[in-house]
């Protein structure tokens, strides 16, 4: 390949004034255009009458989502600033869970507005140093907007955590998602660290049938999985005693190759007696310790029970579970309180954990398993998710994931601040006040991305079916009058005070939007030109 | 008569006046290519990647966009040597030298058309050179004495280096960062032990100094949380099973019974390795491969926090940062060094949980979390963190210490004029053009900034005539300032080796009269 970037031929720099030549201009124009392409496609989906969209993806499975890092992620794109819209969404979802459209919503907006300033002739740094700046001052104004919460003020949780889940494609069983959401998130939070919840101690079982309606939060332990009863086995134990362990309980396997040379009919019976003692051996050491469940890890190498074993299991009445993965292992023993064992000599009673009630019970056509009345059981939590179809399911999750994500939020920076437009409108009123204070073109600068934050009540408005203008305007117009907490009601199609509306939202989601929006947006500024490269 | 073909068949030739301006046009295409990212309100480019993933990154740092190019071309790839041997050297002014070496040659090329003899003008650049050298020499200020002072120098060279790239809006943070974790070098330029960590999430502002190490892996389970006055054995070897590893060994056995025997066996000899572990008195044991789950569970019987499949770079320094050594045999546990630390604990950033290991032995070590909008962001920012602590580091070692701005240049040009002034002989117009390659820094940079080069050199130019002048270009506000009250510094280091790497790289491209090609290799065709 011939190098393109020598294929230029170097211009004599006589000119001593500042000319941004046309290849930049036009690199720095299709990276916005590009960029503002991915903001457009997901802008639809914001709001609470905000649509949905379907994917599918290139090996035929067909995803139906309303969020928009799902969305973004899914999309192959190409471009290089189209890709970094899709970073940005990414890094939303890791910081703050919720509000992954409004961040490239908000992106697209300013990047917008940045197309026309840079037209104007505004050199593209002073752009985005009045951005960086605009940004600090948007901070400070949501901040102050905001409302503290407390951790025991259930009702206000419940709150936000329905507003994010209002936008979803479950937005019907909000009422019953928001409080399970809550309740899963403070069940976690350990009292000696306040501030850290890691969503990892809430685990989420999907499981096909019924309707979203059957959610449960489970606490206790519930598996995907079904009992291994072939031989007739117990499904159902009281006052449980249950062991993890790492080792199988299968006919013995050395590390090193090895076969058995069986030469005569009299030897095999032997081993196959052998054989028989050997399971049996380790049952009774099992049942020794008064051990009545067992969970088995998965295992490459060997079976993890033979039919043989699954008997005598039976017959001692144990109740097992097989092909528990390695990764799981850690949160069982934290939700079980017990620790694993990996070898039979380790098999004593203070390893096992205790429960009151170990069942098999049917889903929908699956199985589970559930444990429940866990003594001492640790901060984990379960979510059993229940729908009619694996998209409805998928998505179902994906909801709940993020009303987990704005509850832990509201957990680490423990402020609200209202929904529905109302913190954007407020911002664009005060941004552009204080725009006109400000020397040189960063006021300009300033004022245009005022008005780009008008963005969202303009979106939310128009996705409702709403004249955009006229809302817009009228929120204008309350919040110029001292109503700050003034914003969309989609239900009632009206200018309420949203606070009452009950729509509220964690500031940290609002502040983490503005400030990963802007960083973005800079960087894709700051560009002017794209070079291939090996 | 004349020889028909000397070379190959696709080898080529081109001489004289031609094979010059192939080079110069290499170069300065080159030199063209990376001048806007300079100063601080230079531009980012975009490199896109051809390979697989088309992955993308975006940047502003001089070496990182050379060395990714695509170059056909004999004398662009002296540019991105030289920038490379920069990088490597002090870690700074990667772009400057390449744009200085480009002005020089485009400067050469003019005299070259007026007829005079590329020796000529190397002997006059070589005067230049020397003489830029002095007067930078004479106006540097020295504070390592005062430590005070020389914080705030170090201080203000980060702010600089920093201004440029895209950590500019925080820099006093990252400034303060990079000035920190180098001080806690205590002179060493070994970076090594300055570990980054780059973490999704958060904004910039967020990113952190921490004085210990963190290891991005998760503690075993039922093992010890946390660990105070830990002694660390690290290790690398194998804890899945002592296979016996001669190719087709095999056991054959003739019953059930012998084959449990033998797998006992295998479990005793791994409790015998994990008894031996433990027999070092360690509470901590890191390994680089993988800890099945039955020695991880007699190391949680023991009490001991037991880390698997720790990367090999991360055992490395873990090793160098606690002083303990890397061991793969336990049999002597006299002779392995352990490391040790005052706190191992498991903390949280942004949705993952680390491990930290505070209170090590080796004081210099640190970790700079970095956090960022996305990863293109924090690649970037890695990149320019990076160049800060590369320069301060050499800063701590030579403490000569410049204005920037466009203020040595401006020195520098200003005593290569009067040295022209008094050369006779046509040497003095290569002088000359030297000293206006020099200016043409700061009028790019202005011209980055979208100010009126013409009219802000020219007025530098006139302050530069008073005696003892600090004036340079302020680009914030677009007028000339005083670097002094700006605070804006740069490492004399820094400068000394942008201005010999570029004079002698465009040296040697302008002694190039002919440049042959060689056939390329045959590709055997495969189709």
């Amino acid at each position: 390949m011939a190098a393109p970037a020598i294929s230029i031929p170097a211009p004599s720099s006589k000119t001593e004034s500042y000319v941004d030549n046309k290849r930049k201009e036009d690199i720095r124009q299709a990276n916005i255009v590009a960029a503002r392409a991915v903001a457009d496609a997901v802008r639809t989906s914001l709001g609470p009458k905000g649509m949905d969209k379907m994917i599918s993806i290139a090996n035929g499975e067909v995803i139906i989502t309303n969020d928009g890092a799902t969305i973004l992620n899914k999309m192959e794109v190409l471009q290089p600033a189209a890709k970094m819209l899709v970073e940005l969404s990414k890094s939303q979802d890791a910081a703050a869970g919720d509000g992954t459209t409004t961040v490239v919503v908000i992106a697209g907006a300013l990047l917008k507005q940045s197309l026309s300033l840079l037209s104007a002739g505004i050199h593209p740094t002073v752009i985005s140093d009045s951005l960086h700046k605009a940004a600090i001052k948007a901070i400070d104004v949501l901040t102050a907007m905001a409302v503290p919460v407390e951790l025991s003020d259930r009702e206000s949780l419940i709150k936000s955590a329905s507003t994010s889940l209002n936008s979803k494609v479950v937005s019907q069983y909000s009422t019953l998602l928001a409080p399970l959401a809550v309740d899963a998130v403070l069940s976690v939070v350990d009292p000696a660290k306040p501030d850290l919840v890691d969503l990892r101690d809430i685990k989420i079982v999907k499981k096909l049938g019924g309707t979203v309606d059957d959610t449960e939060m489970v606490r206790g332990l519930v598996f995907d999985k079904k009992v291994s009863h072939a031989a007739g086995g117990p499904t159902r134990v009281e006052n449980a005693k249950i062991a993890v362990i790492q080792f199988q309980i299968s006919p013995p396997k050395t590390d090193i190759e090895q076969s058995i040379v069986v030469s005569d009919y009299t030897q095999m019976d032997r081993i196959l007696k052998e054989e028989r003692n050997y399971i049996l051996g380790m049952i009774k050491r099992i049942r020794a310790t008064g051990c009545n469940v067992l969970l088995i890890q998965k295992s490459i190498l060997r079976d993890a029970v033979t039919d043989l074993s699954l008997h005598y299991l039976a017959k001692a009445k144990i109740l097992v579970v097989k092909d528990v993965e390695r990764d799981d292992i850690e949160f069982i023993t934290k939700t079980l309180n017990c620790l694993p064992i990996a070898n039979i000599e380790h098999f004593r009673a203070e390893k096992l954990g205790y429960a009151d009630l170990v069942e098999e019970a049917s889903v929908g056509e699956g199985k589970i398993v559930k444990i429940t009345g866990i003594k001492d059981m640790g901060r984990t939590t379960n979510v059993l998710v229940r729908g009619s179809n694996q998209l409805v399911i998928d998505e179902a999750e994906r909801s709940l994931h993020d009303a987990l994500c704005v509850v832990r939020c509201l957990v680490n920076k423990r402020f609200f601040i209202a929904g529905g437009g109302a913190p954007e409108i407020e911002l664009a009123r005060q941004l552009g006040a204080w725009a006109k204070v400000l020397h040189g073109m960063g006021g300009y600068c300033v004022r245009s991305f005022a008005e780009a934050l008008e963005v969202i009540p303009y979106t939310l408005a128009e996705n409702a079916g709403l004249n955009p203008i006229a809302i817009v305007t009228e929120l204008r117009n309350k919040h110029a009058q001292g109503e700050i907490n003034a914003g969309i009601n989609v239900r009632k199609g009206q200018i309420t005070n949203i606070l009452e509306e009950n729509v509220v939202q964690p500031l940290l989601v609002s502040t983490s939007a503005i400030t990963q929006a802007t960083e973005c947006v800079r960087m894709i500024l700051k560009i002017d030109d794209i070079v291939t490269v090996r | 008569m004349a020889i028909e073909r000397i070379f190959k068949d696709e080898a080529s030739e081109e001489k004289g006046e031609r094979a010059r301006m192939a080079s110069f046009v290499g170069a300065m295409a080159i030199a063209d290519l990376v001048k806007t990212t300079l100063g601080p309100k230079g531009m980012d480019k975009i490199l896109q990647s051809t390979g697989r993933g088309r992955e993308v990154t975006v940047t502003n740092d001089g070496a990182t966009i050379l060395k990714s190019l695509h170059i056909d071309n004999a004398a662009a790839k002296v540019l991105v040597d030289i920038s490379k041997v920069q990088d490597d050297e002090v870690g700074d002014g990667t772009t400057s030298v390449v744009v200085l070496a480009g002005e020089l040659l485009r400067e050469a090329e003019k005299l070259v058309a007026a007829k005079i003899h590329p020796m000529t003008i190397i002997s006059g650049y070589r005067m230049a050179a020397e003489c830029a050298r002095h007067a930078l020499l004479q106006k540097v200020v020295d504070n390592k004495e005062d430590a005070e002072t020389f914080r705030s120098d170090l201080t203000k060279i980060a702010m600089t280096t920093l201004s440029s790239k895209i950590l500019c809006q925080d820099k006093d943070h990252f400034a303060k960062l990079a000035v920190d974790a180098v001080m806690r070098l205590k002179g060493s330029t070994n970076l090594e032990s300055i570990q980054i960590i780059k973490k999704p999430g958060g904004s910039l502002k967020d990113s952190f100094l921490d004085d210990g190490f963190i290891l991005d892996k998760k503690i075993g389970i039922g093992q010890p949380k946390r660990i105070e006055n830990a002694n660390i054995l690290v290790a690398n070897t194998a804890m899945d099973t002592d296979k016996v590893k001669i190719y087709g060994a095999r056991v054959r056995v003739d019953s059930m019974s012998k084959v449990a025997e033998i797998e006992g066996a295998e479990k005793e000899k791994m409790r015998e390795k994990v008894q031996k572990i433990i027999s070092h008195g360690i509470n901590c044991f890191v390994n680089r491969q993988l800890i099945y789950n039955f020695p991880e569970e007699l190391f949680a019987d023991a009490g001991i926090l037991a880390i698997e499949h720790a990367d090999f770079d991360g055992i490395e320094r873990l090793a160098l940062v606690t002083g303990g050594e890397i061991a793969s045999t336990f049999d002597n546990p006299e002779t392995v060094k352990l490391g040790h630390c005052k706190l191992i604990e498991e903390i949280m950033i942004g949705e993952d949980k680390l491990i930290r290991f505070s209170g090590v032995q080796m004081g210099e070590a640190c970790t700079i979390v970095l956090r960022g909008a996305s990863h293109h962001v924090l690649d970037e920012a890695e990149r320019s963190l990076h160049d800060a602590l590369c320069v301060l580091s050499q800063t701590v070692n030579d403490s000569r210490v410049l204005f920037g701005g466009g203020w040595p240049e401006m020195i520098m040009a200003k005593e290569v004029d009067e040295l022209a002034r008094k050369t006779p002989g046509k040497k003095s117009h290569a002088i000359e053009a030297f000293s206006r390659a020099l200016l043409a820094i700061p009028t790019i940079i202005a011209d980055n900034a979208g100010l009126d080069s013409a009219e802000l050199v020219a007025q530098l130019r006139a302050e530069h005539h008073k005696e003892g002048c600090n004036a340079g270009i302020d680009v914030i506000s677009g007028s000339v300032g005083d670097m002094a009250e700006l605070g804006i510094s740069e490492a004399f280091k820094v400068k000394q080796a942008v201005l010999l790497s570029a004079t002698e790289a465009a040296e040697m491209i302008l002694r190039v009269d002919e440049i042959i090609t060689c056939a390329p290799r045959q590709r055997e065709n495969r189709m």
